[in-house]
């Protein structure tokens, strides 16, 4: 095995095969830092070019753009408050404070080195342990995910910064919303109006867009003729110092570890493991009651957490043939365009493709850091920009977002309102995370607590029958209550 | 609304058709793909699309705009300018979604150009099933109604319909959002057996991580050579889905035959036969006119089963 991960490494940096990693990661960085380019529709619109391409090189730009843009996403989520992707949406929580606090470079280059370390982290799991992964990822069934779904939104109680009652009522809008569209079972329209661009639900993507980025716009453009900066751009702490990585390392490892079990698992993706990693980020910190004012393990445990997922996401597509998240899904494509079929067959007849893939993911992660790193001044210039200049610019950013997710007119409405929404909520100090946080998990809880239901003939015993679940329903009481705790304390 | 707008396109292209039957096309073509980027639907447009190109001279341009189980590409499809430079990528959807209520449009408002792709249901377990044939799971679900359960890719399940119909038979269908979600699910053995299409699993087939029983064509599938029709075994069920192109309604004949040529030869490109073998897809093609009657049996075929569907949504 180590000789065919060097075999891969000499390919990797071969002139072949490097230009397309360097391509992949810095164009994935950027698509993940506009707001409404995704990682997927990144590798969704770039497999076509791939289709002409050699296999090895095709997949890693691909993988390449996939890396970059779940960590670019935290860029503009801590520059500009404003999630590049959903899996950058829980960095904004703390990410932005430190910015706005003057410590923008500090939390740009925590961010790139825990996303880093997610990476690496994750594949080598990918690289020593797929097959033991992919066996306990497919033993999730719904009420495993249904467990899931319900401890992730336990998570609201803990983002809800200072109200805990405003935190749950939005988390309560966030779940009426995630209820339009078809029913799950019987496909019958609900809250539709009529409607048919409402049958798949809101997309998730203009909600995002318009909660963080039009609403933090709107705030903005109240004072945009005044000098003064939101965001301090006197860079009082530079980046972060050697020793407060290392004391920062043990955190992102296990959010990484956490990051590659849920990307293990297909359809739960880099949104989810960042707020689960966050969660138990502050539920572990000494400083728990700090987290959401500008922590920076509030920056490190997502960022950690949604590379993680990067290379736990890759472990159901190698090994069983079926995608771990949206991304992979594009990927299991290209792989059979390149006449390959992903499974257990593909590490014995494919194997220099695999280990070639498995070293350009580690060289990836490392030319993330690299590009990062270096970035770090360049990106940081952006909030010393004039906000006349810049708001204009976010808004044209989020409205282009929600239309080009979907082409569609109507995205670019739910954008609106819901930026006019989000504008309301900061007026009166309502925190918008849980929204998101319970239109990405809504409708998971919702199709899996009823499968599981149909599965089980109409009981509701599987809620103490399933032991993973019965784990998961545990830590969802476990983190309510800590956080119960902390605001009585 | 709709109406006005069809009435004025239909003004528009008959004033337009003499003029520009010409020389069509001469700018950049789209299609319209009613689902995401990077589904099967868009993979098997995209590839057809660049096969087209030469025929047409022109660039083809796939553009995505998914939503309501393909019903609002498909109505934006059916109305926009019918002017051949909109061309849409219609989906066995368009066959039950207004049936369902879920869609204003029907066939009835595209001209159709010409079928492309069909693709058989599949049935599978796992390899270790106690199910050894398409036998076992009818006798089983025979012996208990409704408990037999059934990893559904996608609601209402036409193929389970089908099946349930034809052999007057119940399971419990557990509904799950798409293959990608209904394949790891019967590995991991939360359902008992699926019906999918051949391509979302050919490779747990080829591994050996999922087994077919059988396929719902009349005759066995290229690829699969070993796997028995569902004709063959006594179960005369023929289910499946397929992907055609079409134009609004309206659209000048002149354009939709160079628009038919087009697509007939594109269909025959070597590199689109590679890449429909590469992916298990099938190629099926048929000209407007076979289309149409082919379209129109469909409609009529599942018209008995979106009755059922209708039924099952009242309980």
């Amino acid at each position: 095995m180590l000789l065919l991960l060097w075999n891969g490494l000499c390919a990797t940096f071969s002139f072949a095969i490097f230009p397309f990693l360097v391509i992949g990661v810095t164009g994935g960085i950027v698509i993940g830092a506009l707001p409404g380019l995704t990682a997927t529709m990144g590798v969704a619109v770039l497999l076509p070019f791939t289709f002409g391409m050699e296999a090895t090189r095709a997949l890693v730009m691909l993988c390449g753009i996939y890396i970059g843009a779940i960590y670019g996403g935290s860029i503009s989520a801590i520059l500009l408050k404003t999630p590049g992707t959903p899996a950058a949406a829980a960095t904004v929580l703390d990410g932005y404070e430190l910015a706005r606090k003057g410590e923008a470079a500090k939390a740009l280059s925590v961010s790139a080195i825990a996303s880093f370390v997610g990476g690496m982290v994750s594949t080598v799991m990918l690289i020593t342990i797929s097959p033991v992964l992919a066996s306990f990822a497919l033993r999730f069934g719904a009420p495993e995910y249904f467990a899931l779904a319900v401890f992730g939104l336990s998570i609201i109680a803990s983002i809800s910064g200072k109200s805990p009652v405003k935190g749950l009522l939005a988390g309560m809008f966030g779940l009426l919303i995630s209820t339009v569209g078809l029913d799950p079972v019987t496909s019958y329209p609900r809250f539709t109006f009529g409607q048919i661009n409402l049958y798949n639900g809101f997309a998730i993507i203009p909600v995002l867009i318009g909660l963080f980025a039009l609403a933090e716009a709107f705030v903005q453009m109240e004072r945009i003729f005044e000098k003064a900066q939101a965001i301090d751009t006197r860079f009082k702490h530079g980046m972060v110092s050697l020793k407060e990585t290392i004391s920062l390392l043990p955190l992102m490892i296990k959010s990484a570890l956490i990051g590659t079990f849920i990307g293990a698992i297909p359809g739960a993706g880099a949104d989810i493991a960042a707020f689960v990693t966050y969660n138990e980020a502050r539920r572990s910190s000494k400083r728990g009651n700090e987290f959401g004012t500008g922590c920076i393990e509030g920056v490190a445990a997502p960022e950690a957490g949604n590379n993680g997922v990067t290379g736990g996401a890759m472990v159901p597509l190698l090994t069983l043939g079926v995608p771990g998240d949206a991304v992979t899904a594009i990927l299991l494509g290209a792989l059979i365009i390149q006449g390959l079929q992903p499974g257990p067959l593909l590490f014995t007849k494919n194997a220099d493709i695999v280990y070639g893939l498995f070293s350009s993911l580690l060289v990836g992660n490392v030319l993330m850091l690299l590009f990062g790193l270096l970035g770090v001044r360049l990106f940081c210039r952006v909030v010393e920009l004039p906000k006349r200049i810049i708001i204009p610019v976010i808004v044209t950013l989020s409205i282009v977002g929600a239309y080009s997710m979907n082409n569609s007119i109507f995205d670019v409405w739910v954008c609106i309102g819901f930026g006019i929404i989000g504008y309301i909520m900061q007026k009166v100090d309502m925190p918008s995370s849980p929204i998101i946080l319970a239109v990405i998990l809504g409708p998971m809880a919702e199709s899996n607590l009823r499968r599981a239901v149909l599965m089980y003939q109409g009981s509701y015993s599987f809620l103490w029958t399933r032991p993973i679940g019965v784990v998961f329903l545990a830590l969802a009481a476990l983190s309510l209550y800590s956080s119960y705790r902390r605001a009585h304390s | 609304m709709k109406k006005l707008v069809l009435a004025l396109a239909l003004i528009l292209a008959v004033c337009g058709c003499a003029a520009f039957a010409a020389d069509f096309p001469t700018k950049n073509i789209k299609l319209l793909v009613p689902f995401a980027a990077g589904g099967g639907t868009d993979a098997v447009a995209r590839a057809l699309a660049s096969a087209a190109e030469k025929h047409l001279g022109q660039p083809v341009v796939v553009m995505n705009k998914a939503g309501g189980s393909g019903a609002v590409g498909m109505t934006e499809g059916a109305t926009s300018k019918p002017d051949g430079y909109t061309v849409t990528m219609i989906t066995r959807e368009i066959a039950w979604l207004p049936q369902m209520g879920l869609a204003q449009i029907t066939p009835d408002n595209f001209d159709l150009i010409a079928l492309a792709n069909e693709d058989p249901a599949i049935m599978l377990v796992q390899p270790d099933s106690k199910f050894k044939s398409v036998k076992d799971v009818l006798d089983a679900a025979k012996a208990a109604p409704g408990t037999v359960k059934f990893g559904s890719t996608a609601k209402p399940n036409f193929y389970l319909l089908a099946l349930e119909l034809n052999q007057k038979v119940k399971f419990s269908q557990i509904p799950y959002n798409g293959a990608a979600e209904a394949i790891p699910a019967l590995m991991g053995g939360h359902v008992e057996f699926s019906m999918v299409n051949p391509g979302e699993a050919i490779s747990q087939i080829t591994s050996g991580q999922l087994k077919p029983l059988g396929v719902c064509s009349d005759k066995r599938m290229a690829g699969l050579p070993d796997v028995p029709t569902m004709t063959e075994l006594g179960y005369p069920i023929v289910t499946g889905t397929w992907r055609g192109l079409a134009v609004p309604k309206g659209t000048p004949d002149a354009v939709k035959a160079v628009l038919g040529a087009a697509f007939q030869k594109a269909v025959a490109e070597p590199d689109f036969v590679a890449f429909m073998k590469g992916r298990t897809l099938g190629i099926r093609f048929m000209n407007a006119k076979d289309f149409k009657a082919f379209v129109d049996s469909d409609v009529k075929a599942l018209t008995e089963i979106v009755e059922e569907v209708k039924k099952q949504q009242q309980k």
